[in-house]
């Protein structure tokens, strides 16, 4: 027999009520609840890790971005101690004419990856293709800056 | 193997093809500056007679028959190899003619990649006229347009299957390495070596899988996609080849005027162990062939596709002295074997047909295979 009490008008509805199965139908419906309240619960600890993978990605993208700027600034110097050298007497050095290649080249590609975090900093990341455009960034950055490094030595050791 | 060699010049659908030869306008190119360099600097002494008929209006011509891969660029018109691509506005593909086939290239990230363009496809029509009896440069023009403009193709992949795409125009830049996922694996693609730009972005983004847990196995290796790579720094290409040998391998000798050669080694550094197989085809030249070629040499990476291009000579940029820039062949590349692939390239270990070839579907799946050829 059904324990619906939709099923048989009032006195099947009362017959249902008195067997107890209203009870279990209720308590079933309060264990679904607890389930979803449960779900729910889950969903929003999701939510809260998505935002804080946010917020460090976006972290890590205002670090870049001023580890670039930095590198821009000591890229610009070293472009105008790269300039007096060539103006010097060292001018057909060998190492002056890979200065004078590359550090223009450096300061470019310095300055490209300066707009690539600008945008992507406005991106708002979170996509796979976002996180592997940071990824590229950040170990170009590291690279340049060590080509930096080496190109500032040897401008040094020129100027001694 | 039949080479390919009607691959037509590559331009960007989105941009002004600046491929195409420069015809000088005949003022103010520095002939003698131009003969000067030549013939102190090129690889092969040209003969006077021929320095002695450049010619500023038929520049172009004249350097052809010096140094086939010799070039002349005003001031206002160069753009240094070691660039990098600029931020673009368009449909994101670049065109490439083969054969009868026009074939368009999608970028990464940009829009014909986000219209559900992933790989290569014949181009057909253009809001819904054909492409046929229209030069390079018309179609070109059709696909161009600013940011937000819609623009609808038709297009045929490599299966045969046709589709119309619907592609709002949109800014963006390309990669440096880009990343795409036909099926189970992913596979790096390279299109240029940028001094400084490009050793790192592959690096970066063989971490960035390997952090999603691929490259476990043999199953997994490392795919690499030369099949568009036209060439760029060949520093750059060495350092590559470098991240895959270990300290000291010989990478290749640099052959200079007079038989002055240097042979360059692996510096010490990353090794990556991962298996490697490398995607190879007519247009990968220059710089990328003798990556293959190097890699190949070595027993590292198994080669999949189509013989190369065939250029194995390194060309440099000279600044003239109105800014203009002179590019000429200064040194001949030998590979570790001592091979020399100009004019030969570089043969495939397994040889595929031209429809596998542009079918990623099919073409990684016989790739893998290859592995385990070894």
């Amino acid at each position: 027999m059904s324990t619906d009490p939709r099923e048989g008008g009032l006195a099947g509805g009362i017959k249902g009520l008195s067997t107890g199965a209203y009870d279990a139908r209720i308590r079933e419906r309060e264990d679904r609840l607890a389930v979803l309240r449960q779900v729910q619960g889950e969903l929003e600890t999701e939510r809260d890790d998505l935002e804080y993978t946010k917020a460090q990605r976006k972290q890590k993208v205002a670090a870049e971005r001023a580890r670039v700027r930095r590198m821009n600034r000591d890229i610009a110097a070293l472009n105008r101690r790269v300039d007096s050298l060539s103006a010097s007497a060292n001018r057909n050095d060998q190492r002056v004419r890979t200065l004078r290649t590359r550090v223009p080249q450096i300061q470019s590609q310095s300055a490209r990856l300066q707009s690539d975090l600008d945008a992507l900093e406005g991106s708002g990341l979170g996509d796979s293709e976002a996180d592997l455009r940071r990824a590229q960034l950040e170990q170009q950055r590291a690279s340049l800056q060590a080509e930096y490094d080496l190109l500032n030595q040897m401008s040094l050791d020129l100027a001694r | 193997m039949t080479r390919h060699r009607t691959r037509g010049v590559r331009t960007l659908a989105f941009l002004a093809a600046c491929a195409f030869a420069f015809k000088a306008g005949g003022a103010g190119v520095p002939l003698d500056e131009i003969r000067q360099v030549l013939r102190e600097q090129a690889l092969t002494t040209p003969a006077e007679s021929l320095l002695h008929d450049l010619d500023a209006a038929n520049l172009a011509g004249g350097l052809q028959a010096i140094d086939p891969a010799a070039r002349y660029f005003p001031r206002a018109l160069y753009r240094s190899p070691n660039q990098g691509r600029d931020a673009m506005s368009g449909i994101g593909a670049e065109l490439l003619p083969s054969g009868d086939d026009l074939w368009l290239l999608p970028f990464q990230g940009g829009a014909a990649a986000a219209a559900g363009l992933t790989d290569r496809a014949r181009l057909r029509t253009i809001d819904g006229r054909s492409i046929a009896g229209l030069s390079l440069d018309e179609i070109a023009q059709r696909l161009r347009g600013p940011a937000g403009t819609r623009v609808v193709i038709g297009i045929e992949d490599a299966a045969g299957g046709a589709r119309r795409l619907k592609i709002e125009r949109r800014s963006f830049r390309p990669l440096d390495v880009e990343l795409v996922q036909p099926g189970a694996h992913r596979i790096l693609r390279v299109r240029e070596f940028v001094a400084g730009l490009t050793r790192p972005a592959l690096l970066a983004t063989v971490d960035f899988i390997e952090h999603a847990g691929a490259f476990q196995s043999e199953q997994h290796p490392i795919i690499l996609d030369l099949r568009d790579a036209t060439g760029g720094d060949l520093f750059e290409a060495l350092d590559i080849a470098a991240l895959f040998l270990p300290e000291g391998a010989q990478l290749a000798t640099l052959a200079a005027r007079g038989g002055v050669a240097k042979t360059i080694r692996a510096p010490a550094g990353t090794a990556l162990e991962q298996p490697l197989i490398l995607l190879i085809g007519p247009g990968t030249a220059s710089a990328a062939e003798i990556l293959a070629g190097i890699l190949r040499d070595h027993g590292r990476a198994r080669l999949v596709g189509q013989t190369t291009y065939g250029k194995c000579d390194s060309q440099t940029d000279v600044r003239l002295s109105d800014g203009s820039v002179l590019r000429f062949t200064d040194r001949a590349v030998r590979l570790p074997s001592g091979e020399h692939c100009s004019g030969v390239g570089i043969a495939p270990d397994l040889a595929v047909d031209t429809a596998t070839l542009n079918d990623l579907s099919r073409l990684v799946p016989r790739a893998i295979g290859a592995i385990h050829e070894r």
